[in-house]
């Protein structure tokens, strides 16, 4: 302990310099680049009225053509929101949400029953080529299934047959309920209960959509899977619900990617999210989080209330997050890890950062309940403009977690005197055999280090961006190859302009 | 080999000794004799066993023994709690000392000393006599008074900490010290320093054993015995010759011992 | 609960005076914190209500100090019996505050208090009365160290205050003991102010007995230039609370904290801190300690606030807990809101039981695990009780605390 952070990171910033020296250019290009996300599709959508009620809810189940247990579900859930109110412990300032100002279910217009690719909308391909996403079997991305999901349904799963050659299921969650009502009845709602929360019980009534996953016992999915979810309506809120299951001793690592377009209103996204590991299984899910997060003056912006958890059920189970937090009005997220099984892992590593009059309250939880469970917590905060970024999480040893050991690590960066970083650890323990650990500290670009890379001839506005992807290799570290070098890009579009 | 010195009763029996960190077998079968004035070597690759049989000898709770006996001047002490041992003369010499931050050295080392002194039927030593002690055995080490006032092994040199081992082996004089890796870290200077030491403290009644990778202390104190540890086990036993032969053709030497055994 | 109904019902004091009515008005809508709030949350709430079951009668005020060699040198003031006092040296002065100049400044400071956060003083001073509030200045150099008790006997809630001023260029040692004997509470408030070039060590030892509650709250403004040290150690109590509010009111100040709770049977102790960083070049180095063992539970939380202003701040907060036991509990929340960026923060917590190395390499010398644990213990009391001014001389706290634990 005590060990001062900032000289290990002027080391590491040193190291990250030299290594990086050959990509400058990379991150130049980007510097100048806006919100390229920003546009609208053009496309007839069919929407449901506004207004949320049993009957609407009845209504998105009866499109849906769901089984009665989850209608029940839905119902159940939307009583016991109603009489829930929206958490105010986070403190974030936005303006009170109208709940029944609200598109419920929104999906594109197009045939009843797609069989192939080349039935979907064109409209909607093209969209995804502009996200970087291409769908059709000629440009799609090699080495990486995706579901694409637009506004309120799935438009496409690539690679579906190789998968299911290992006996792999990807597809939305839509279809999953049909055709493997099973595995969603046994398993739908049993990480996050419809009661967890305000925004949880919000979305246990009316998720449209959202991606599933199935990794039988002993197999190592072939390839990354990914869902890339897109806001097209403005009036409409996004409410998707992902469920990953991995068997014994099988693995996966899972993607996942946000964009929505430039809208003076506030959209509303409330996820949730639920992986299953069990014996000796690993899930891997990141995400890169790049929702439009409004103008410089604050207008518009997606408000992010996700709620993600995963449940190391088996013994030797490992479930990793890790996440790139850039966009959004308000990011309201704390993926976490219930570690049940004896020697079970759960791992956090995070990259927020903020700019304008973003603010971002995340972190995760670990819950250690079983003997010998490990984990580990590396969250990078970014804070510019007039930006609020916090970390809050919580490290919970139960009575039961002899041998178990956590270590956490919050550093935050803070650019300009107007923005805000702010660390909430909550650390409990009622084991005395375990050990916590928690670190964290606030540091600026340093004048030095400014100088030092600018006496080498690199922009001012270079050296910030390197040194903000130094600050953040550790995390960066734990991305996906593909995402990796794209979170960097990120990083240093939204930092545009911050300093100065 | 040399009979005369075994007419005594042997200080340390390790008899077919079986042992396991975290339900991982570490030791599997292993036996040897000390008999008082005797020196042992025993050398072997890292993850041998060597530093584990060394902890066990001394009673780290971390390591089950699973099967077989350890026996000191006679007694079974497999069960017997650290201090317990200590008291009675087992010493060792860690090859990593440990660093307490906020404990005084001095008041460790009389602490220490006392609850051997104790065992010992001798009498306490109050802080003054204990320092007059202390500082005819700092000469042996070379080390400086001011050690003594500071914490703990903290912020020692590596050096510093072999010495502060010897120093503690010193004043407890032990009937059997076991030297965990004492000569790594250590400069031709104070490998020196380390081992007149060693010399010094032993006498015709003190078992010792030292563990070590290298020839080089093996050069400065002469082993009566060689042992050579693989996979948890002794598999050659020899004179201080087997070391040179050792040094001489590497460890891929006994990698192929074990394929022959 | 006696007092929070009489609170409510406005019966509380007889004659009540100025301030009593100020906070009696403030407690009446709400006459408890609320426990939802972080600062309650985690607090015992049947200890807590333990703290209102004693009343709050004036008879018998004497005390026996615990020690009573009372060297030339220390000055000894008990809260409620030194009614006069006035000191005035050749170098130095103590003196106490005259009642309108104290009412006025207290006055003052209720007007600022927010509700939740200042409960623990509004109560004090709604229960105070006048001869339990000391407000003492202190000016010159030279000043030899202080001792100031405040204690509550047996079967009796007692609220004590202390308001203090130092005085420019002052360097002032002052120990304020806490005692709480067996079935008693005691409600403890501290302002100190400390002006520009001053230094303050300042020594907070609370004990109690069975079944004793402390309500202890402290509040602190530094002035540019002034230096406040502070170590604490509260244990032995059934419930007790400390409270730390410390603002740099221009920043350039300078402020060390060492604390420590030990916690044993089922006891709850907490501290809370909230350093307020209002000028830049402030300086913090703060350390809190806990040690739980039985069924007991230690809880810390502290807040660092750097704004906007506060650039340069330099502020290191940890929190280092040991858990004995199976059925203890330690919760720590060590948290930092930072605006400037020209800063310097760090935290860190670590929650673990005695080092396993460290005592199996004390025991290969011989020394037994009990007497390991003792030295390791001592170890990590040591670094906060040399911190505290005056009880390290005559004082066998250590002992005292190692023999009990």
């Amino acid at each position: 302990m005590g060990v001062s952070f900032v000289k290990v990171y002027r080391a590491n910033c040193n190291k990250f310099i030299l290594d990086n020296m050959v990509n400058e250019n990379l991150v130049k290009d980007v510097v100048t680049e806006p919100y390229k996300y920003g546009f609208v599709t053009d496309i007839e959508t069919e929407k449901i009225a506004k207004g949320l009620n049993e009957d609407i809810i009845k209504l998105i189940s009866l499109k849906k053509e769901e089984p009665k247990y989850l209608l029940d579900f839905r119902l159940k859930a939307f009583k016991k929101w109603q009489k829930m109110k929206e958490p105010d412990w986070a403190q974030l300032g936005y303006k009170q949400i109208d709940y029944q100002d609200i598109i419920y279910y929104s999906a594109p217009k197009q045939k009843e029953k797609i069989s192939s690719l080349d039935e979907v909308d064109p409209k909607l391909l093209e969209t995804f080529d502009k996200l970087g996403i291409p769908l059709t079997e000629q440009k799609k991305l090699t080495n990486v299934a995706v579901d694409a999901v637009f506004d309120s349904v799935s438009i496409a799963t690539t690679f579906r047959e190789e998968l299911a050659e290992h006996g792999v299921i990807f597809c939305s969650i839509s279809e999953a309920v049909k055709n493997h009502s099973d595995l969603i009845e046994k398993y739908l709602g049993t990480v996050v209960p419809a009661s967890d929360n305000y925004f949880a019980a919000l979305n246990s009534a009316v998720f449209s959509d959202g991606s599933f996953v199935y990794i039988p016992k002993g197999v190592t999915c072939p390839m990354d899977l990914s869902s890339y979810f897109r806001i097209n309506s403005g009036d409409s809120g996004q409410f998707e619900r992902t469920l990953i299951i991995a068997e014994e001793s099988s693995s996966v690592s899972y993607l996942e990617g946000c964009t929505a377009p430039m809208f003076d209103t506030n959209t509303l996204h409330a996820a949730v999210v639920e992986l299953i590991a069990l014996d000796d299984a690993s899930i891997k899910y990141s995400t890169v989080q790049n929702w439009y997060a409004g103008d410089e003056e604050g207008v518009g912006g997606i408000f992010n209330f996700v709620t993600k958890r995963g449940k190391c059920l088996g013994k030797r189970s490992k479930i990793s997050w890790s996440q790139v937090e850039t966009g959004s009005a308000i990011t309201w997220k704390y993926p976490s890890c219930l570690l049940l099984g004896e020697e079970s892992v759960g791992e956090f590593y995070s990259v927020a950062l903020t700019n304008n009059l973003q603010q971002a309250d995340t972190g995760t939880k670990m819950i250690h309940i079983g003997p010998k469970t490990k984990s580990t917590i590396v969250s990078k905060g970014i804070s510019a403009g007039n930006s609020i970024n916090s970390y809050r999480g919580l490290v919970k040893m139960g009575s039961k977690a002899t041998g178990a050991r956590n270590y956490s690590q919050c550093d935050s960066m803070l650019i300009g005197d107007q923005a805000s970083a702010n660390t909430f650890p909550y650390i409990k323990s009622q084991q005395p055999n375990s050990e916590i650990e928690h670190e964290a500290s606030t540091c600026r670009i340093s004048e030095d280090q400014l100088f030092y890379l600018q006496s080498r001839g690199i922009e001012f506005e270079e050296a910030i961006s390197m040194m903000v992807s130094g600050f953040c290799r550790d995390v960066f570290n734990q991305l996906p190859m593909e995402f990796a070098a794209e979170a960097d890009k990120l990083l240093a579009l939204k930092l545009e302009g911050s300093v100065g | 080999m040399q009979s005369k010195m075994k007419e005594s009763d042997p200080i340390l029996e390790v008899q077919n000794l079986f042992a396991s960190t975290d339900n991982l077998p570490i030791l599997k079968g292993v036996s040897m004799t000390v008999y008082p004035g005797e020196i042992h070597a025993i050398m072997g690759r890292n993850g041998c066993g060597k530093s584990t049989l060394s902890k066990i000898i001394a009673g780290h709770p971390s390591y089950n023994i699973t099967k077989g006996n350890i026996k000191f001047s006679g007694e079974n002490i497999n069960s017997l709690e650290p201090e317990d041992r200590a008291q009675s003369g087992i010493f060792l010499g860690f090859q990593y000392p440990i660093e307490i931050p906020g404990v005084s050295n001095l008041e460790f080392l009389r602490v220490s000393t006392n609850a051997r002194r104790k065992y010992l039927n001798k009498e306490e030593l109050d802080t003054f006599d204990f320092e007059e002690l202390v500082k005819e055995k700092l000469e042996l080490v070379k080390m400086d008074h001011a050690f003594l006032s500071r914490s703990v092994n903290q912020g020692f040199s590596g050096g510093e900490k072999k010495r502060n081992e010897i120093l503690q082996m010193a004043l407890l004089q032990p009937k059997i010290a076991i030297l965990d890796e004492t000569d790594s870290g250590l400069d031709i200077d104070a490998l020196r320093i380390v081992a007149s030491g060693i010399k010094k403290i032993s006498n015709a009644q003190t078992g010792i054993i030292l563990i070590t990778h290298y020839q080089r202390l093996l050069d400065e104190i002469e082993p009566d015995y060689v042992h050579v540890m693989a996979d948890g086990q002794i598999i050659k036993t020899g004179g201080s010759d087997l070391a040179l032969e050792l040094e001489e053709k590497g460890y891929e030497w006994t990698d192929n011992l074990i394929k022959e055994t | 609960m006696e007092i929070i109904e009489r609170i409510k019902t406005n019966k509380l004091i007889d004659n009540p005076t100025d301030i009593q009515k100020i906070c009696l008005n403030k407690l009446q809508s709400n006459p408890l914190p609320n426990p939802k709030s972080e600062l309650w949350r985690l607090s015992n709430k049947s200890k807590f209500s333990n703290f209102f079951e004693y009343s709050a009668n004036e008879k018998n005020p004497n005390f026996d100090i615990p020690y009573h060699s009372n060297p030339k040198d220390i000055i000894r003031i008990v809260i409620g019996l030194d009614s006069q006092i006035l000191l005035k040296k050749e170098n130095y002065s103590i003196q106490q505050l005259n009642r309108d100049k104290l009412d006025k400044y207290i006055k003052q400071k209720i007007s600022c208090f927010d509700q939740n956060e200042h409960w623990s003083d509004l109560l004090n001073l709604c229960l105070s009365s006048e001869k339990n509030i000391l407000g003492l200045k202190i000016k010159g150099s030279k000043i030899p160290p202080i001792e100031i008790f405040s204690h509550a006997l047996s079967n009796s809630l007692k609220a004590k205050t202390l308001v203090i001023f130092v005085e420019k260029d002052c360097d002032v040692k002052l120990l304020q003991v806490n005692l709480g004997k067996e079935n008693s509470s005691l409600s403890q408030s501290t302002f100190f102010c400390l002006e520009e070039n001053s230094s303050v060590n300042h020594g907070i030892v609370s004990y109690g007995e069975r079944k004793s509650h402390l309500l202890n709250s402290l509040n602190v403004i530094q002035q540019k230039n002034s230096e406040y040290n502070l170590g604490s150690l509260h244990f032995k109590f059934n419930y007790a609370r400390f409270e730390i509010r410390i603002k740099q009111s221009a920043g350039n100040a300078k402020t060390n904290i060492k604390g420590m709770q030990i916690t044993k049977n089922n006891e709850q102790i907490s501290t809370y801190t909230k350093i307020n960083f209002n000028g830049p070049n402030g300086f913090l180095d703060q350390i809190n300690k806990s040690i739980a063992n039985d069924k007991s539970h230690a809880i810390f939380e502290g807040l660092i606030i750097v704004p906007k202003i506060a650039q340069k701040t330099d502020a290191s907060q940890l929190s280092r807990n040991l858990l004995l036991s199976n059925f203890a509990q330690i919760d720590t929340k060590p948290q930092l809101e930072i605006i400037a960026d020209d800063v310097k923060c760090k935290h860190g917590a670590t929650i673990s039981q005695l080092n396993e190395e460290e005592l199996f390499y004390m025991r290969t010398r011989g020394i037994t695990l009990t007497e390991a644990s003792k030295l390791q213990l001592s170890s990590f009391f040591q670094e906060i009780i040399s911190f505290i001014p005056i009880s390290k001389d005559r004082w066998d706290l250590l002992d005292k605390l190692l023999n009990e634990n």
